[in-house]
Order: structure tokens, then C-alpha cells, then sequence
């Protein structure tokens, strides 16, 4: 049996149409003008013990509503939703015990008191025994050297030292599941592949399924061996997370800025490129923001160098950036029909 | 229970960060007890004994009573409504933990701060300062447990404060109204003794007077016929256990505004 089976899930809020002004706002106390929002849209997938698994999507795509109905704090509107066995929302603390997560933008230490404070109540919260939490503890000192913070304020971590407290946390009573939602969000680098490597090692060496939300496809790649994309609170895409990966790896944004910038600029460098590269060339563009142009390149039909110096030498370019392909385009790519 | 007695050590180290603000809270509190102090010398100039209380029992009941309320005072209602306004409640939800039970047992960490840099002081400077002395009976003993249910049923009423955020998304009129409605129906400001008498009815069927009035009388006239005392007493121990239960109730009633239309 898989540990986590989803069928046909659905959550729809009703949400006031809320009224312009005053006189609007006033008007709202007695309106039952609802919109239903379909915040998750028959989502089914499973999941078997020990998976890494990337939940991604855009802002608002139904990922934090998912992960809040696999925890239990929210209720289903309708579908079916095991977790080991049991529906979550059934009872909430049985089943938070085999369950561990993180919220990138909270926290589940105490703000005023030293770290190992934290540590220590959560032994207690999860009932694990002495053995068990020094082990733990230890794993996490060899790890990223977590016992110089030990004596430190919650309040006064940075971000990622903060971040690496909270996973600490999450893994301290040995839960079947992690839910790691956005934990690299606000990261510089250094402190992403530390976390990353924490995170690799934890599901290695204890089995720990992780259910790993992010906005960055770098973690995934990293970590994950299947994706499972979600847009509009519908599963896009469910699958091995290389098929994805060919298709971002190869894509990059040439983002230039063009000197003297107007309409016939973009339509002159969109005829040239036909014309030296051919019209199956795998090259899109379009402009985003005020003289800034993006050039979305396939590299497996045009290298990206290629593109480049004939934009040089051929537009008068004052400032360029090259960007790993976003999110959006991605859940577009998929749209387009990119993985079918 | 272990992960209970976890809680209130956490909140009680919590509470002793803020170790400054308890040397204002005790100097608010000895200016507040001498206004009290001149004020009802002032009420007794031509009087010995009023509506039965005597002037050391009103003025310990006064003192008592601030004493009590800033014991109690632990902004729980402030906490937990902050707590559903802002999604932080989930960091609960997560925890294999009951939400009711939790919050109870931060709010009795916060308890044991208090009394410990604020009530214990406050005592001592009763006895020295002000001279007062202390009656000592059946009552004295029964005073700690009164206090302890004191302290759920005043839980209560903050907990209850702090869900109805579920509705209003936010609670600071709320909670100025709950304190005030507490500080006067309660007793804690004036002795109940003292309130014209259909009011007096009124009010002893209410639950507030069993949060100041009922421990504040135990100590003030500790001699009084063991019939009394343990009625009193079965009083305070019948709301705390009513108002638990249905505080249980509505909060079964409120989670499912997050739960149903979201966090």
C-alpha cells in the first residue's frame, strides 16, 4: 500500500465577492454574492514510502492547499485522502506524530529562547526518548555544525541558520513524511546546497518520504526523482523528473536591452533571426518590460552563444543577462503540450 | 502529560525574557495600592465596619484583588487571536497536541512568571508597606485551589476572546470589552458587597464573581461556616468545569472556519 494515496481530491472555498468603497463595504456585511474558488481540482497521485517527491507550480496553484489537507488542518471538500492509512483531517494527532513539516515563511520555534530550548520542548511535544534525540542532534551537528547555535536566540538567527533549525525540527521525532513547503525560499547558495545536502542524507539514510514544495527548479533537480507539476489546482504533469529536465536544462532567457527601442526594432531582430537561424530554430521572443527584450532559446536546436553574438554585432545592445528558465514558462512549456 | 509540563516551562522561560517589564508592572501596582490605600481610609473615616467588610478586610480585598487580576493578566486572548489572524495557528495544528490544552498550559506558564516576579513581590510589600494583616482559618487553606480555578475560568473567558477572531478578524475592542465587563461584574475593582443589592443577585449568578470574589472572600473572611466555604467553592469548581467544556465546544465550532473556507 502506498503511504500516501490521493484520489479525485477537491477543496473549493467560497469567497465574498467583495463590493468597491464604503458604501460597498457596508453593502458586504449582508451579501451571500459568493465566488467559489477551486483551490484544488482533482488532484489524485500516490506516494510510496521513501520518495522524494517535487510538488511544484506557480503562485497560487493549490500546492500550500494541498500539503495543509495532507497535514489535516484543512478538510477536504470532497475526495478521498489516506495518509498511512488514515484520512488526516480524522484525527489530526494521531497522525501529526508520523508527520513533520516545515513552512518556510513560519516557524515552529519559540522566537524568544535559545535554540536547544526549541529542541528540547519538541522531545518532549513528540515524546522521543534521550537516545534518540542525541543521535539526532549529533547527525545535525556533523552535518552543518548546528551546535554553535545552541545558545542563540531563535530571534536572532539569520534566515538560513534559522531554516536549517526549523528542518532540524521536522525530522526530530523520525516521521515518515516530510512536507518541506518553500524551505529554500530567501536562500543564498551556500546555504541551499547545505540544506540540500541535509535533506539527500535524511531520506537515504532513515527512508523518510519527502514531499518537497519550491518555486526553485534548482532543488528539484537536485534532489527530486519525480515531479508532479500542478497549475489552477490541477495536476499538469506526474512523472520522472528527468523527461522535465531535459526540457529546462535546455532552455535559457537572453534577456537584452536595446538602445533607441521601438515596435520595429523587435519585428527587425524577429525577421533576422529567421533569417540566419531558420524558422524551426526554437527561438521566441517577446518584451516584457520597457526596452527590456526576451529571447527564450532552445539550446538543443540553437546553441545559446550562437544567438548571442548576433544579437551583438547586429543591434545596437546595451546591457544583457541570461536567466534560467522560470516557473511560469515552464508550466507554459507544459501547457503547450512540451511533455505529452 | 510530560509534553504539558514541557509547554509551561517554555512559557515560562519565555515570560522571564521580558524580565524588565516587571519592575514597571510592580511600580504601577504599589502606586495604584496607595490610591486604594488613601481612598478607602477615606471611605472608613467615619465607620468601622461597612456592609459587613471591615477596612482591612475591603482594603486586602482590593489589594488581593490587584494582585489576582495582574497574576491573570497574561494577554492570552491577544496571543491567540493574533495567532489565527496572522496563520500561525498551524505550527499548532501540526503538533500531535491539543490546541485547548496547549493553550492552557502556555497561559499557566505565563502564570507562574507572574507570580513569581509579580504577585509574590506585590505580597510582601502588602504586608510591610501597608502594615496589614493577614486573618488566618479554613479559608486561608482553601485560598491556593481557588486560585487555580480562578485562573481556568479567567483562561476561559481569554481563550473564548481569542477564537471569536475566527469571525471578526480582530479582537482589540473584544478584548477592552471582556476586561472591563471582568474588572467591575467580577468584583476585582469594588467588593461585590459593595453593588446596590438586586445587582448583587444579578451578579452571583454569574460566572465572573467566581473568578475574584470567591478566592478574595476565602482569604479576606477565612472563619466563615464550612457550609459556606465549600459552597463557594463548588460554585467556582462548577463554572470552571462548564466553561472548559463549552469553550471545547465553540472551538470545535470555530476551527472549521479555517478548516472549510481556509487559512
Amino acid at each position: 500500500m502506498s503511504l500516501i494515496q490521493i484520489k479525485d481530491l477537491n477543496k473549493h472555498f467560497n469567497v465574498l465577492n467583495r463590493r468597491e468603497g464604503l458604501g460597498g463595504a457596508f453593502l458586504d456585511l449582508f451579501s451571500g454574492d459568493y465566488n467559489i474558488v477551486r483551490a484544488v481540482d482533482g488532484v489524485s497521485f500516490d506516494i510510496e514510502a521513501g520518495e522524494m517527491i517535487g510538488y511544484i507550480g506557480p503562485n497560487g496553484a493549490g500546492k500550500s492547499t494541498t500539503i495543509k489537507m495532507m497535514t489535516g488542518i484543512l478538510k477536504p471538500s470532497s475526495g478521498a485522502i489516506l495518509v498511512n492509512g488514515f484520512p488526516p483531517h480524522a484525527n489530526r494527532i494521531r497522525q501529526a506524530q508520523i508527520m513533520g513539516v516545515v513552512f518556510g515563511q513560519r516557524t515552529q520555534l519559540w522566537w524568544d529562547l535559545p535554540v536547544i530550548e526549541s529542541f528540547k520542548i519538541l522531545k518532549d511535544i513528540y515524546r522521543v526518548d534521550q537516545k534518540t534525540f542525541d543521535d539526532h542532534m549529533g547527525l545535525f551537528n556533523e552535518l552543518v555544525g548546528l551546535k554553535q547555535l545552541y545558545k542563540q536566540q531563535v530571534r536572532t538567527l539569520s534566515l538560513g541558520q534559522r531554516m536549517l533549525c526549523d528542518i532540524t525540527a521536522s525530522f526530530l521525532h523520525n516521521p515518515q513524511v516530510v512536507f518541506l513547503d518553500e524551505p529554500t525560499i530567501g536562500l543564498d547558495i551556500s546555504v541551499k546546497a547545505k540544506m540540500r545536502t541535509v535533506i539527500k542524507e535524511l531520506n537515504q539514510t532513515r527512508n523518510t518520504t519527502i514531499i518537497l514544495t519550491t518555486h526553485d527548479l534548482g532543488d528539484v533537480e537536485a534532489l527530486c526523482r519525480r515531479i508532479i507539476i500542478i497549475d489552477k489546482g490541477k495536476v499538469l504533469f506526474d512523472g520522472d523528473v528527468k523527461k522535465v529536465n531535459a526540457l529546462f536544462g535546455a532552455y535559457r532567457t537572453l534577456k537584452v536591452q536595446v538602445n533607441d527601442f521601438d515596435e520595429s526594432t523587435l519585428k527587425a531582430l524577429a525577421g533576422q533571426m529567421i533569417q540566419h537561424f531558420g524558422t524551426n530554430n526554437g527561438i521566441s521572443i517577446s518584451e516584457v518590460e520597457k526596452h527590456w527584450t526576451d529571447i527564450t532559446i532552445d539550446q538543443a536546436r540553437t546553441p545559446l552563444a550562437d544567438v548571442l553574438s548576433f544579437v551583438m554585432t547586429n543591434f545596437p545592445v546595451h546591457d544583457v543577462r541570461i536567466v534560467e528558465i522560470s516557473m511560469e514558462n515552464v508550466v507554459q512549456k507544459v501547457y503547450d503540450g512540451a511533455l505529452s | 502529560m510530560k509534553k504539558y509540563f514541557a509547554i509551561i516551562r517554555g512559557a515560562f522561560m519565555v515570560g522571564m525574557v521580558y524580565r524588565l517589564g516587571f519592575i514597571f508592572t510592580i511600580l504601577g501596582n504599589l502606586v495604584y495600592l496607595g490610591v486604594a490605600y488613601y481612598l478607602w481610609t477615606s471611605i472608613y473615616e467615619t465607620t468601622n465596619v461597612m456592609r459587613g467588610l471591615t477596612f482591612n478586610e475591603a482594603f486586602l480585598y482590593i489589594a488581593l484583588g490587584s494582585a489576582v487580576f495582574i497574576l491573570l493578566k497574561t494577554y492570552s486572548d491577544w496571543w491567540i487571536s493574533r495567532e489565527i489572524i496572522d496563520g500561525n495557528i498551524i505550527i499548532d495544528l501540526i503538533k500531535p497536541i491539543d490546541y485547548q490544552l496547549m493553550t492552557l498550559f502556555t497561559n499557566l506558564g505565563f502564570v507562574l512568571t507572574n507570580l513569581i516576579a509579580i504577585t509574590i513581590p506585590t505580597a510582601l510589600m502588602l504586608v510591610l508597606v501597608f502594615n496589614v494583616t493577614i486573618p488566618y482559618g479554613a479559608g486561608t487553606l482553601l485560598f491556593p485551589f481557588s486560585l487555580i480555578m480562578a485562573f481556568v475560568i479567567s483562561y476561559c473567558f481569554d481563550y473564548f476572546t481569542g477564537l471569536l477572531a475566527f469571525y471578526t478578524e480582530s479582537t482589540w475592542g473584544l478584548s477592552i470589552t471582556k476586561d472591563t465587563i471582568i474588572l467591575v461584574f467580577s468584583g476585582a475593582l469594588v467588593p461585590l458587597q459593595f453593588f446596590p443589592e438586586g445587582m448583587q443577585k444579578v451578579l452571583m449568578v454569574l460566572p465572573f464573581q467566581t473568578m475574584y470574589h470567591t478566592p478574595l472572600m476565602l482569604f479576606t473572611r477565612p472563619d466563615q461556616p464550612w457550609e459556606a466555604l465549600a459552597g463557594m467553592l463548588l460554585v467556582q469548581c462548577g463554572w470552571a468545569l462548564g466553561l472548559i467544556l463549552l469553550t471545547r465546544l465553540f472551538y470545535l465550532q470555530a476551527i472549521k472556519v479555517l478548516r472549510i473556507s481556509g487559512g
